[in-house]
Formats: structure tokens, C-alpha cells, sequence
């Protein structure tokens, strides 16, 4: 039987006239590295510090570790937190902020400096008891408030966007620390981040969020190549094409102009408007129409940008005006299209997804 | 820039780069004012008061002539002065009193309008709270008279109430000279406490709430220790002046609420001539130094509970 850490159900959450969370329920499940992700706004920040107590939703029960405790504060329960400003205590150096929590619970002083120091060497900080706060660096302090969480053995770990004051290459770094720490505490982790590269590189599951609603909870991969709607589509990876049409079922797909393309399966989208998503690293480019059988769209190239790793074209065809191209490159000799050239694009089957038509695609709005 | 240029420079202009130029007379420019009138009006009649402490003017008919001598004789008398220990105890005695008064009934309210009021009323709340204070002093203190008076409001009120038969005898007592103090300086005890809570990270206190602290703990071990320099700050701001208080002592207290503001004030006023200067200026000098050392201890004692930085 698997066990839960934490599980939500149908919680909903209202500030004034916005509801913040809308219906939520979650299970996340023993020693998972769980992530909430979306835009900001969308409800993520809310749902964790329910998960905390720091906030009582209107409706709804929360369970950590099966027991119900929508009605206990949050000091009494067993729950770590890390914060968005990391929120350590200035008056306090580095050993007094971690001892903290285990002050409050009553341990002996043998026991607390034992622990301390243990944790203080599983965040790679060992001799950095008596320094004070503001002579740690950020990447420094983040291992602190870490330490501080964690030295509770707390059963479930929340973080509120940890990472998001720190630069780039701290942040890089961080992620793998913040990976490799859960694995060797073995503690359920919930992720909050509006940063999809950082869910992505983290996360066993990604539970994405819009509006206060859950729009799909999955594996990273899954997420990124089985998005279930437009906006996870749309707000996972860097780019994505939508192609609008009818699906026919049987993997036919009727696009603008009557233009049959082949897809994936989804029996739900029969004969319904629908649209359909590629990713453009998925699509093949070349100057010579392909074999019959596989989907081949001529189109015109509309402008090349050179990104080293890559090639983006945007080619203008009579499915789509705009499609997004990548083109991995692979060789100096690679054929590289101009502007204005005649090209046919290819892509397999699997990789159109028919997604349900939305007449208003929410747009997400994308930080970081 | 071309020697043309800086010659084309107005004149002003020129002086001007001179003073940026030059950090020794920005130092000057800018702190001299400033020194200048401290040395005038606050080291010299200092100078002068410590002077006349130590006996170093003579009285000749109406002016003062300078003898160069030093004689401790005023301070042997004053403080062979009947009651004056008495005076000096009853001074600090009134100034704790007012400082954990004060505290007692600020930090609530700082803390409810810097921590949990909506943030569009804070403005508006402070400024209720300071209006009071924005009545003249002497007006404000005066007025106190009748409301404590026998037949004042405080003395209706409760007997309206039926709280008490008898009126409650205010006015000469102490407890009317410690809540007149209390109302008057409150406002020096709020302001600093309000700045620091209402800079406190909240954040922090959700994070001791996680670490397993009760809303109990957390205000003894996070918020209290971080609203400290604000304790600090609150406590010598309402300390000092309360310590040499002299205009309420005399409007709402008697003859048994004499304190060392008092006293300095009837040795200037009343006894006047070289004694009475002279005495009176050994009695605010001794007063200067109690501060000093109270302040001193007071930052050190306190302030080490709270290591910033």
C-alpha cells in the first residue's frame, strides 16, 4: 500500500473575492520530490502554506501522514518549511538558528549539539556554528534555512521558492544540492517554484497549477511530452505549436484548409474542435517533399535565427502562419535554410497531441 | 575640460567644486553649523554651570567676578541638604515608574498597528495616536489637574459608577505625578517600538511557528528580542526627560513629590544668589552623571540580550 505524506482534498481558498485555490486535491506520496509549479498568482504559494497551516482553507481536509490536521496549528505539526526570503532569525548565529526548533521541543543540550553538527555537515557547512547571518553568503544562508528544516526530521519538507534570490549559477548548483539532501534524509519534499527548470530538474512529480486550479499532475516527462490541456502545453518547455482543426478519430486529423495530418490517439477529442500541439524540436525540416505516409506540410521559411546549440526557423505554411522549427546542430555542414526558401516539414505521428480546443487559451504569463 | 572652460566657470560655481573637492571643508561645511551652536548653547553654559559648582565665582553686589579656586563646598552642602537622597531616589523612582508604564501600555498597541493592522490604516492610526501630544505641553499637562482633580473626571466617573464612595485623592500624590508623566511622555515610548515592529520580518514568526514554537515562544524568543533597540531606544527617550522632571511634580504633585528637577529649579529661582547657582549647578551636574551611568548600564544590560550583526 503506498503511504501519503500529504493529501488535500477539494480544498478551496478565498481572499476577498479571489479564489486563490479552487477545489485542490493532491496526494503526495512518502519520500516524493513534489512540485508545485505555475505562474504567479496561480495559487501554489496558498496551497503550501495551507499544507503548513500558515493559512486555513475555507473548505476542504488536509492530512498529513493520514491523520487529519485541518484544524491544528501550525506549530504542533511535524512539518519543515523553507522561505521565500529564507526567514532566519538575524538575532541569532548560525548554530542558535538551527538549534531552534529543538530548543522548542525540549532536547538536551548534548543532543542538540550533536544534531547540529551532523546537519551542519549534511549541508556542507562544518564549522560555521558561531556565524552570524548577514556574514553568510545567499547559497550559504539557503543551506542554513535548510538545516534549520530539516534538523526537526520533519515528515514532510515545504519549500517556498528557495532558490528564487539566488543568481543563476548558485541557483544550478543549489538544485543539485537541494536533490541530493533529499535523498539522503529520505523526507518527502513539496516544491513551490513558477520556475519550470527547477521543477523539471528536481521533481519525481509536478503537480501544474493555473488559476487555483490543478491543470495536471505527472512525471517531468510526461508532463513535458503528455501535456493534458493547452495551458500545461503552453507553460512547460520553451516553445510550442498549436495547429487548429477537427479531430476525425483513427489518428486523422483535419486541419485549416481541409488538410489531413496523422496524430496521436484521443478518443475523447472525436469529431470535436480540437487543436493539435508539436514541439518544435520535433519537427524535421528539409528541401525535398518525404515519402507518402508521413505527415509533410511545404511552407516557406520566415526567418532563421542562429542559437548555437540550435536553429529556430519560423516557417509560414498554409495549416499554420507561424511554425516553429529547432534543428539541432549536429555538423559545420548542416544545410541551413534562408529566408524566403521553399521547405517541408516532417514530423511523426506521436508527436502531435490532440489537446481540446479552448476558445480563450489562458496565456500564461512566464517569469525567470 | 579645457582651462578655457574652468576659466568661463562662474564664480559660485567654482566655489562650489572647491567644496566637493575638498573633504576637510565638506567636513567643515556641513558639521560646523551644527558644532558650532552645541558649543554655544550647550558646552559653554555647561562649562560655566560647572564652574559656578565648583565655587569659582564671587558675587560683587550685582555681578558675578571669576576667582580661580576650586571648592567642593557646594556639593558638601548639597547634599548635606535635609531630604536630598530622599529628592534623588523619589526622581528615579518616578522615571522607572513612567518607562514600564509607558512600555506596558505602548507595546501592545505598537505591536496590533505595525503587525496586524490592515496596512492602509497604519498611517492613520499613528497619527490618532500622536495628535494628543501635538497640545502644548504646559496646556496639556495643566489640564490634567482637572481631571484628576477631587470632583474631576476620574472621580465622577467612578463615583457614577459606584465604584467608589468617596472621591479619590489625586492631585500631590505620586500616583498623580506617575500617570501625568506616563501621558505626557507616552508618545516617545511608542514611536521607536512602532518603527521596529512595524519593520519586523512576519515571516519570521511563521517560521518559529513551523519550528514548533507557540505564538507564546515566539514573541519571547523572536519578536521581543527583535523589537528591543526599539525597547532600548523608547526607555532612555522617556528616562531622561522623566528623570528631571520639574513643571509636573510642581502642577499635579505637593510638597511630598519633590524631586531633583524641583529642587534645581527652587535653588535657580527661589534661593538664587551665588549659593542657590552655585548649588544648583552641583545638583545637575550630579544629575548629568546618573544619567550617563544609568543610560550606560541600561544599553549594556539590555543591549546584550540582542547581539545584531
Amino acid at each position: 500500500m503506498i503511504k501519503y505524506s500529504v493529501e488535500l482534498e477539494n480544498i478551496t481558498k478565498r481572499f476577498g473575492q479571489v479564489v486563490a485555490v479552487n477545489n485542490v486535491s493532491l496526494r503526495i506520496k512518502e519520500n516524493e520530490f513534489f512540485s508545485l509549479l505555475g505562474p504567479s498568482g496561480c495559487g501554489k504559494t496558498t496551497t503550501l502554506r495551507i499544507i503548513a497551516g500558515l493559512e486555513k482553507p475555507d473548505t476542504g481536509v488536509v492530512k498529513l501522514h493520514g491523520q487529519d490536521v485541518t484544524y491544528i496549528p501550525t506549530h504542533k505539526r511535524n512539518i519543515g518549511m523553507v522561505f521565500q526570503h529564507l526567514a532566519l532569525f538575524p538575532h541569532m548565529d548560525v548554530y542558535e538558528n538551527i538549534a531552534f526548533g529543538l530548543r522548542m521541543r525540549g532536547f538536551s543540550d548534548n543532543d542538540i549539539s550533536r544534531r547540529v553538527k551532523r546537519m551542519l555537515e549534511v549541508v556542507r557547512l562544518p564549522g560555521f556554528e558561531r556565524r552570524k547571518i548577514n556574514q553568510l553568503s545567499g547559497g550559504q544562508q539557503q543551506r542554513v534555512a535548510l538545516a534549520r528544516a530539516l534538523v526537526m526530521e520533519p515528515e514532510v519538507l515545504l519549500l517556498d521558492e528557495p532558490l528564487g534570490a539566488l543568481d543563476l549559477k548558485i541557483r544550478q548548483e543549489m538544485m543539485v544540492e537541494l536533490k541530493r539532501i533529499q535523498r539522503e534524509v529520505g523526507t518527502t519534499f513539496v516544491y513551490v517554484t513558477h520556475d519550470q527548470n527547477e521543477a523539471m530538474v528536481m521533481s519525481d512529480r509536478i503537480a501544474v497549477m493555473n488559476e487555483g486550479v490543478i491543470q495536471q499532475v505527472d512525471s517531468p516527462d510526461t508532463i513535458y511530452m503528455r501535456p493534458k490541456n493547452i495551458f500545461v502545453a503552453s507553460f512547460i518547455g520553451e516553445q510550442i505549436n498549436f495547429i487548429e482543426g477537427v479531430y476525425k478519430g483513427n489518428q486523422e486529423f483535419e486541419a485549416k484548409g481541409g488538410m489531413v495530418l496523422r496524430v496521436s490517439d484521443n478518443p475523447d477529442a472525436i469529431n470535436k474542435k480540437s487543436v493539435i500541439a508539436i514541439r518544435p524540436e520535433r519537427i524535421m525540416i528539409g528541401d525535398k517533399a518525404p515519402p507518402r505516409g508521413m505527415n509533410s506540410v511545404e511552407g516557406r521559411v520566415e526567418m532563421m535565427v542562429f542559437k548555437g546549440s540550435s536553429i529556430e526557423y519560423r516557417i509560414s505554411a498554409n495549416i499554420s502562419d507561424e511554425i516553429i522549427v529547432f534543428v539541432p546542430n549536429i555538423s559545420p555542414t548542416m544545410k541551413m535554410y534562408k529566408i524566403g526558401e521553399k521547405v517541408y516539414l516532417t514530423w511523426d505521428p506521436e508527436a502531435g497531441i490532440v489537446l481540446p480546443f479552448e476558445s480563450k487559451p489562458a496565456e500564461p504569463r512566464k517569469i525567470g | 575640460m579645457s582651462r578655457l572652460e574652468e576659466e568661463r566657470k562662474p564664480f559660485h560655481i567654482k566655489i562650489l567644486d572647491r567644496i566637493r573637492a575638498s573633504k576637510l571643508l565638506k567636513i567643515i561645511v556641513l558639521l560646523a553649523p551644527a558644532s558650532i551652536f552645541l558649543a554655544i548653547f550647550f558646552f559653554s553654559p555647561f562649562i560655566i554651570a560647572l564652574m559656578y559648582s565648583f565655587n569659582m565665582f564671587k558675587q560683587v553686589v550685582y555681578t558675578y567676578v571669576f576667582v580661580p579656586r576650586i571648592s567642593l563646598e557646594y556639593y558638601i552642602r548639597l547634599l548635606d541638604f535635609p531630604g536630598i537622597f530622599v529628592t534623588m531616589q523619589r526622581s528615579f523612582y518616578y522615571a522607572i515608574v513612567t518607562v514600564i508604564l509607558t512600555l506596558l501600555l505602548s507595546y501592545p498597541a505598537a505591536y496590533y498597528i505595525g503587525f496586524k493592522l490592515d496596512p492602509k490604516y497604519k498611517s492613520t492610526a499613528v497619527l490618532l495616536f500622536i495628535i494628543p501630544f501635538w497640545v502644548n505641553f504646559l496646556l496639556r499637562t495643566y489640564s490634567m489637574k482637572f481631571v484628576l482633580h477631587d470632583e474631576g473626571l476620574v472621580n465622577t466617573l467612578l463615583m457614577t459608577l459606584g465604584l467608589i464612595k468617596e472621591p479619590i485623592r489625586f492631585l500631590g500624590t505620586d500616583l498623580a505625578v506617575i500617570i501625568v508623566m506616563a501621558y505626557d511622555y507616552m508618545f516617545l515610548m511608542f514611536l521607536p517600538l512602532y518603527g521596529v515592529l512595524e519593520k519586523l520580518d512576519k515571516e519570521l514568526l511563521e517560521a518559529a511557528a513551523t519550528l514548533g514554537a507557540s505564538p507564546y515562544k515566539t514573541f519571547l524568543k523572536v519578536t521581543l528580542p527583535l523589537s528591543s533597540p526599539g525597547i532600548i531606544a523608547g526607555s532612555l527617550l522617556v528616562f531622561i526627560p522623566a528623570v528631571g522632571e520639574f513643571i509636573i511634580p510642581m502642577l499635579v504633585g505637593g510638597v511630598n513629590t519633590t524631586t531633583l528637577g524641583t529642587l534645581i529649579y527652587s535653588f535657580f529661582i527661589t534661593v538664587r544668589g551665588e549659593a542657590g547657582w552655585g548649588i544648583g549647578s552641583a545638583a545637575g551636574l550630579i544629575y548629568i552623571i546618573f544619567i550617563m551611568v544609568l543610560s550606560y548600564l541600561y544599553i549594556k544590560l539590555v543591549g546584550a540580550e540582542v547581539q545584531f550583526g
